[in-house]
C-alpha cells in the first residue's frame, strides 16, 4: 500500500520581487521559494512591509516577479501575456479582498454574477450559480440587496460567493477578516474553513490575526521577504 | 448584451452629473441638428423642387428688376408650357412682425396648377378667384397666427407704396418640405392699387413661374424663353427652381462652410466637456475597475464597458437634443427664426439620423481616453487606490 504525495497546486522558485520608488530599487521578496499542495488551506503572517500582499499577487498573476518562477495549477504564470494572464485568472482563482470590493451599483446577486459574464454560460445556468454560491454562504435571502444594505460580514460573504462562483482551484485572501468585528471574523473564518474542507478548495489567506491563521492547516510567516520559522503559539503570546 | 445592465447602473451612479453631461450634450446636438438641418433642408427642397419641372422668369439684371406682365402671355403661348404665374413679391408688414412673411400676388387661376404640390379645396379656391380682395394662406401660418375664413389681413407696402386688405378666402396644404407659411393674393388688385397710386411698379410681374409639360422639357423651354426676349427692351433670366432657389443660398455668403465650422466647434468642445466627466467618473471608480481586471475582466472588455458607458450617455442626450429640435420646429411656433425667402423651417429626417451619428462618435471621442487608462492600470495600483 503506497500513499501518493498530494499535488502541488502552488509553486514559487526563488522568486524576488523589486519596486522602483524615486528611482530606488525596493526589494519585497528574496529568493522565496514555496510549495502549497493542493487542498491546503495556508496562512500567511507578517508584519506590515513583509511582502505578504505582494506574494498573493504575484501568486494571482496580477503583478509579476523580478526573478524567480511561479506556476499555479501546472501553469507557468511567467509565460504568459497579461490578456492570457486575465483569462487564465478568470478560470482558476477567486480573489477575497479586505475591504470586499463589492461593486456598489450592483445587488449581491449581480456582484456575484459578474466573474460568470466572461463565461458563455446561459442568462439561466448564471443565476443557478448565483444562487448555489450564495446559498454557500447563506445569503439566499439577501439576494436582492444593494452592497449599503447590508452588515460587514454579509458583504464579504458576497465577495467570497463571487470568488466561489466560478468553482476555482485557489482561494486568495487578502486579510479577509480585517475589517470586521470578532463574531462576524469567526463567522468568515468558519465559512472560509468549510471551504477548504468540504469543497476542497486550497486556500492562501494573508492576515494579521493569530486567532485567524490558527484555522489554517500551515502557518508562514513573512519577515523582510523571506520566510521565517515561528512558532504561532508564540506569536498569539506576543500579541 | 449581458453587459447592458451593468453599464446602465454606471451611468445612472451619479444621476447629477450624468444628466448634466447629457443635458450639455442634448443642448449642443440640438444645435447641431439646427445648423445642419438648414443644409439638408434646402437640399431636400432642391430635390423636391426639380421632380416638379419648374422654372423661374426673372429680369436678365436680376430679382430688383421688373419682369412686364405682358411677358406672361407671350410665355404661356410657348411650347411645352402647362402654365405660368406671376409671382410678385409684395414684403408688406403684418402688424408688429420684424420679418415680413411671404405674400405673394398671383394668377389665381393658375398658380395651383404651377406649385401643383399645393392642395386647396374647390370651393375654396373657386370663393377666392371671385374675391378680388381675397386671400389664400398657408395652412402652417394659418394655425400659428389663428387665421380662419372670412379673417381680414392688412399689409403695410414698404417696397409698394400702397396697403392691401385682404380677407382669407382659402387655406392650402402641402408636403413637410414645402413652404406653408406663404400668402398669395390676386395679381388683378396689387396691380389696380399701383395703377391708381400712380407708381411705377404698376405692370411688374416680378418673377414669372413655369410648370413644363416635362422635366426633359425645361433646357429646351429655358433657351426659348431667354431667347424670346432677349432683343426686348426688358430682357429675362430663366433658370430652374432648384437655380434659383440655390441663388438665395448664394447671395447669403458660403453658409455651409460656415455652418460646419461652427458644428465642429460645438463638437470639439462637447468631446472635452463630455471626456471630462468620463474620466471624473472612472476615476473615482478606479478600485473597481482593478477589482474588475483582478477578477478576469480583459482589458478590451474594460475599454468596452467605459466606451459603451460614454456612448450611452452621449446618445442619451443627443436623442433628447435632436428628436426636441424635430418636435419643435414640426410642431412648436418657430416663426421668429424663419428666414424669408426660404420654404419654411423644418428638420428632415436625415438630420436627426445624422445628428444621433454625431453623438454616438462625441461618446466614443470622449471615452476613448479613459478607456484607455482604465485598460492600461495596474491592478496592483488600482486596488492599493483609496478613494
Amino acid at each position: 500500500m503506497t500513499n501518493s504525495a498530494p499535488e502541488t497546486l502552488v509553486k514559487l522558485r526563488e522568486v524576488s520581487k523589486e519596486y522602483m520608488r524615486d528611482k530606488i530599487h525596493v526589494p519585497v521578496l528574496s529568493n522565496t521559494s514555496l510549495d502549497i499542495p493542493k487542498g491546503e488551506f495556508v496562512a500567511v503572517m507578517g508584519p506590515s512591509g513583509s511582502g505578504k500582499s505582494t506574494l498573493l499577487n504575484l501568486v494571482a498573476g496580477i503583478d509579476r516577479p523580478t526573478t524567480g518562477t511561479i506556476i499555479v495549477a501546472g501553469q507557468v504564470l511567467n509565460d504568459l501575456s497579461e490578456s492570457k494572464l486575465t483569462r487564465w485568472r478568470s478560470h482558476h482563482l477567486g480573489f477575497i479582498f479586505q475591504l470586499y470590493n463589492l461593486m456598489p451599483v450592483l445587488t449581491a446577486f449581480e456582484n456575484v454574477e459578474l466573474p460568470l459574464l466572461l463565461t458563455p454560460l446561459s442568462k439561466r445556468q448564471r443565476a443557478e450559480h448565483v444562487r448555489t454560491a450564495l446559498r454557500i454562504v447563506g445569503l439566499s435571502d439577501r439576494m436582492d440587496h444593494y452592497p449599503r444594505q447590508l452588515s460587514g460580514g454579509q458583504e464579504q460573504r458576497v465577495a467570497i460567493a463571487r470568488a466561489l462562483v466560478n468553482d476555482p482551484v485557489l482561494l486568495l485572501a487578502d486579510e479577509p477578516t480585517g475589517n470586521l468585528d470578532a463574531t462576524a471574523a469567526q463567522e468568515i473564518l468558519d465559512l472560509l474553513q468549510q471551504l477548504n474542507e468540504e469543497f476542497e478548495k486550497t486556500i492562501i489567506m494573508v492576515t494579521h490575526d493569530p486567532r485567524a491563521a490558527r484555522r489554517a492547516h500551515r502557518m508562514l510567516h513573512l519577515e523582510k521577504g523571506t520566510f521565517v520559522e515561528t512558532e504561532l503559539d508564540a506569536l498569539e503570546a506576543a500579541g | 448584451m449581458k453587459f447592458l445592465p451593468y453599464i446602465l447602473k454606471n451611468v445612472l451612479r451619479n444621476k447629477l452629473r450624468s444628466v448634466f453631461t447629457g443635458l450639455s450634450i442634448a443642448v449642443s446636438l440640438f444645435l447641431v441638428t439646427v445648423l445642419y438641418a438648414y443644409i439638408n433642408m434646402q437640399d431636400e427642397v432642391g430635390k423636391e423642387s426639380e421632380k416638379y419641372a419648374r422654372i423661374v422668369v426673372t429680369a436678365k439684371q436680376g430679382l430688383m428688376f421688373p419682369v412686364p406682365i405682358a411677358h406672361l402671355d407671350k410665355v404661356r403661348a410657348m411650347q411645352g408650357v402647362k402654365a405660368a404665374s406671376p409671382l410678385a413679391w409684395f414684403g408688406g408688414k403684418y402688424k408688429d412682425d420684424k420679418i415680413p412673411f411671404a405674400q405673394f400676388a398671383t394668377d389665381t387661376s393658375a398658380i395651383f396648377t404651377v406649385l401643383d404640390e399645393f392642395t386647396v379645396p374647390p370651393e375654396q379656391l373657386s370663393a377666392w378667384q371671385k374675391d378680388r380682395s381675397g386671400c389664400v394662406v398657408g395652412e402652417k401660418i394659418a394655425r400659428k397666427r389663428g387665421w380662419t375664413f372670412g379673417d381680414k389681413v392688412v399689409l403695410k407696402g414698404d417696397i409698394y407704396p400702397v396697403n392691401l386688405e385682404l380677407t382669407v378666402d382659402g387655406i392650402y396644404d402641402g408636403p413637410e418640405s414645402s413652404d406653408r407659411e406663404m400668402l398669395f393674393y390676386h395679381y388683378e388688385y396689387l396691380d389696380e392699387l399701383l395703377k391708381q397710386a400712380r407708381s411705377q411698379l404698376a405692370g411688374n410681374a416680378g418673377t414669372i413661374f413655369v410648370k413644363a409639360q416635362s422635366a426633359d422639357m425645361l433646357p429646351s423651354l429655358m433657351t426659348q424663353i431667354q431667347a424670346r426676349f432677349a432683343s426686348s427692351d426688358s430682357p429675362v433670366r430663366a433658370v430652374t427652381e432648384q437655380a434659383f432657389r440655390q441663388m438665395f443660398t448664394e447671395m447669403l455668403g458660403n453658409v455651409r462652410a460656415y455652418i460646419r465650422n461652427v458644428a465642429l466647434a460645438v463638437v470639439v468642445s462637447l468631446v472635452c466637456v463630455a471626456g471630462n466627466a468620463m474620466a471624473m467618473s472612472l476615476r473615482e471608480r478606479t478600485r473597481e475597475v482593478a477589482v474588475l481586471k483582478a477578477i478576469g475582466f480583459s482589458r478590451t472588455t474594460v475599454m468596452s464597458l467605459v466606451l459603451f458607458e460614454a456612448m450611452v450617455i452621449a446618445v442619451g442626450g443627443g436623442l433628447v437634443g435632436t428628436l426636441g429640435a424635430r418636435a419643435l420646429f414640426t410642431f412648436g411656433d418657430i416663426s421668429f427664426m424663419a428666414i424669408p425667402g426660404f420654404a419654411a423651417f423644418y428638420v428632415p429626417w436625415s438630420t436627426v439620423i445624422f445628428a444621433l451619428a454625431i453623438a454616438a462618435a462625441v461618446g466614443l471621442a470622449s471615452g476613448m481616453i479613459p478607456a484607455w487608462r482604465a485598460a492600461r492600470m495596474s491592478v496592483v495600483d488600482g486596488l492599493r487606490k483609496v478613494v
